[in-house]
């Protein structure tokens, strides 16, 4: 009995960081365009739904072409890239058209900006790819028991994924230039282009960035749950962007531990207490913090900018 | 003199055009067709679902087109979208008053038709759903209501039977996904099953999530012999392939919102063994042959409610037919006392609105596809 109570108590921890790691590679997006520009970027989450559809898609020419027989972890790993980098240049683009353009407008303008780009890209999707459902077929299947919990490879990957990512993006933050350029323009725009920063293209290595890693958590999940759809990415960037205020919006440590806490949160809570409450326990979660900590759960780095 | 610019004329005689328009709609209909709605939900993660209705449907209309159409005018189908949303139903179904139809087939979720039958019974308009199987639906005393498949208490209990009598469970869970139509029948299923095996979970998750291992880690601690789902097929399909993923070996078992190849697609490999509840294999139905090889030919394989949908509106023109009339009460009154002989056989309506005879069997997956096993 008291093993099995174990188990499920491990077998909710591994649930929790699995969708707890996606949502924190969803969340650095959010709080590294807030950081730079102070705007939320509510078209982020539709990044999210396209790097999963273009994994399918990829995946997909892959098959046809016959790689996927032959050799399927090179078609799965080339797949994954080809989305990252695919979806990087759409966050590109819609930094270019959507926001350089506001860039001196009212705080508002570029907000709304973003929810129609994110309701644009809802609909283009929908209409080139189909209201359908789409299936990612299950390719790695099998895991690890431990005790009575399971961990899936897939459920593997994607914690060891989202890790390296992480790490990658934090070593590029602070030991890279192009990193302390974004720091810099993160402190004081005016200040980093009088040293000399082009501020325009620090802005669009975040976006890249930013939806590189959402599109990572994208193909992951289309691999992982397999079934996609072209609303997906709004809920998902809702959570995310709930896991960003979590940790303190700007704050790219933060957003890692928000999207890692919610995770658990929403696991243990659906565990434990009630499954019909899911998503009450992680909007709950955010009220709680942001009435008695608005700064965030990490927020204090904040006074940096001050 | 002001500048006025070319998109603020073009604007405002647009404008004016649709205003013009929207006078005529106001006026007295005098028109040569015969309007008839159907509704469902035709986007979003259950299309399969709508797409199999709509094709149903329209091909009831042509033939009956081909045939002269119905009182001597010819029939217009008009497609109404409620994207499995009871508000959107509700404004699908007063749009559909507006323009005057005669009568409707659909919807499909029991919690749209139900906030829908309401709109459509202020207005006497008959509505004839081919797969709203929630018991509520026609205990509202709506003369105008009727459905040509069964009921979830008959199906919930068909469900309990077998899993008591054939699967000699001992233990279930049950889950739902809180809609009307989900949660009722996982309702029933308990009510069939109560004091006769352990319900060890009982519990709701929520549609259109994709991630389902939390409650289903809870349901692995109580290790039941089945797993009960009141829902539709793309969380069905999710719940089933999740649950092998955390090592749980109990088949899932559905009821008819899970019949579908869509479920198959999701579940993969992990689809064999579930079972659900439906209707007779249409292909073993001789009086459905002809339909299965013209929908077959214009729109691919039937999806399992194609042919619910094909009967509903055949009922529904066949009521206009014998009534001589497009009043609703009237075309009601008819379809009350129809016996109707068509592609699921004889269908006769009780007071309620009920189809007299429908019997429920067990289907489950085996090889990949979906098999009727039981008579």
């Amino acid at each position: 009995m008291l093993l099995s109570v174990f188990s499920m108590f491990l077998q909710q921890i591994i649930n929790g960081l699995t969708v707890g790691s996606v949502y924190a590679l969803i969340a650095l997006g959010y709080t590294m365009v807030y950081g730079i520009l102070g705007l939320i970027n509510f078209a982020h989450g539709e990044i999210y739904m396209i790097g999963a559809y273009l994994g399918v898609i990829f995946f997909g020419i892959f098959t046809a072409l016959g790689l996927t027989a032959t050799n399927l972890p090179l078609s799965i790993v080339l797949t994954f890239l080809l989305a990252i980098v695919y979806s990087s240049a759409y966050g590109y683009t819609i930094e270019r058209v959507a926001y350089r353009p506001l860039r001196h407008a009212p705080r508002l303008s570029p907000l709304i900006t973003a929810l129609g780009i994110s309701i644009f890209l809802q609909n283009y999707v929908m209409l080139s790819q189909g209201a359908k459902d789409k299936v990612f077929p299950s390719l790695i299947s099998g895991g690890v028991s431990i005790g009575n919990a399971t961990v899936s490879y897939l459920q593997l990957i994607i914690m060891l994924t989202s890790l390296i990512l992480m790490t990658a993006l934090h070593f590029f933050i602070t030991k890279t230039r192009l990193g302390t350029a974004m720091r810099a323009t993160a402190q004081d725009k005016k200040m980093a282009s009088l040293l000399g920063i082009n501020v325009d293209s620090v802005i669009s290595a975040t976006f890249v960035i930013g939806s590189g890693l959402a599109a990572a958590g994208g193909v992951m999940i289309a691999m992982h749950y397999g079934l996609i759809n072209f609303y997906m990415g709004y809920v998902a960037g809702l959570k995310a962007f709930t896991a960003a205020v979590l940790g303190g919006i700007g704050n790219i440590p933060g957003a890692m531990f928000g999207g890692i806490l919610l995770g658990l949160v929403e696991s243990f809570g659906a565990g434990y207490i009630s499954a019909e409450y899911k998503d009450v326990f992680a909007f709950a979660i955010l009220i709680l913090v942001l009435i008695f900590k608005p700064s965030g759960l990490l927020g204090e780095s904040l006074q940096e900018k001050v | 003199m002001p500048k006025v610019s070319y998109w603020k004329v073009i604007s405002a005689l647009t404008l004016t055009v649709f205003v013009f328009l929207g006078c005529k709609k106001g006026g007295e209909p005098v028109s040569d067709v015969i309007k008839i709605g159907t509704a469902g939900p035709m986007t979003g993660d259950q299309s399969a679902f709508g797409q199999d209705q709509q094709n149903g449907v329209r091909l009831a209309v042509e033939e009956w087109n081909m045939k002269g159409g119905v009182l001597g005018k010819k029939i217009e189908l008009l497609v109404g979208d409620d994207q499995h949303d009871p508000k959107q139903a509700v404004s699908v179904a007063n749009k559909m008053v507006n323009d005057g139809i005669a009568g409707m087939v659909g919807h499909f979720n029991s919690s749209c038709s139900l906030p829908a039958s309401r709109i459509y019974n202020e207005q006497k308009i008959p509505m004839i759903t081919h797969g709203s199987t929630n018991p509520q639906l026609t205990e509202q005393n709506f003369k105008g209501v009727f459905r040509v498949c069964g009921r979830d208490d008959q199906q919930g209990r068909k469900a309990a039977e077998f899993v008591i009598d054939s699967m000699k469970a001992k233990s279930v869970a049950i889950l739902h996904d809180k809609t009307t139509y989900g949660q009722g029948l996982a309702d029933e299923f308990r009510k069939g099953v109560e004091g006769k095996v352990k319900v060890t979970y009982h519990g709701g998750i929520t549609q259109g999530d994709k991630d389902f291992s939390a409650v289903l880690t809870n349901v692995k601690t109580g290790n039941p012999d089945l797993i009960y789902f009141g829902g539709i097929y793309p969380e069905g399909g999710l719940l089933v392939k999740q649950a092998r993923a955390l090592g749980i070996k109990a088949p899932l078992m559905g009821g008819d919102g899970v019949i579908s190849e869509e479920f198959l697609n999701i579940a993969g490999s992990d689809a064999e063994g579930t079972y659900v509840t439906f209707a007779p294999d249409v292909n073993n139905i001789p009086s459905a042959k002809g339909f299965v090889d013209t929908y077959t030919r214009k729109y691919g394989k039937p999806g399992p409610y194609s042919v619910y949908a094909y009967v509903a509106a055949n009922v529904l023109l066949q009521g206009i037919k014998d009534s001589n009339s497009t009043e609703g009460e009237k075309i009601s009154e008819a379809v009350h006392k129809m016996k109707y002989e068509g592609a699921l056989g004889t269908i006769e309506f009780d007071d309620k609105g009920d189809v007299k005879v429908s019997p429920y069997v067990i289907w489950q997956v085996k090889g990949g596809k979906w098999e009727q096993i039981t008579k």
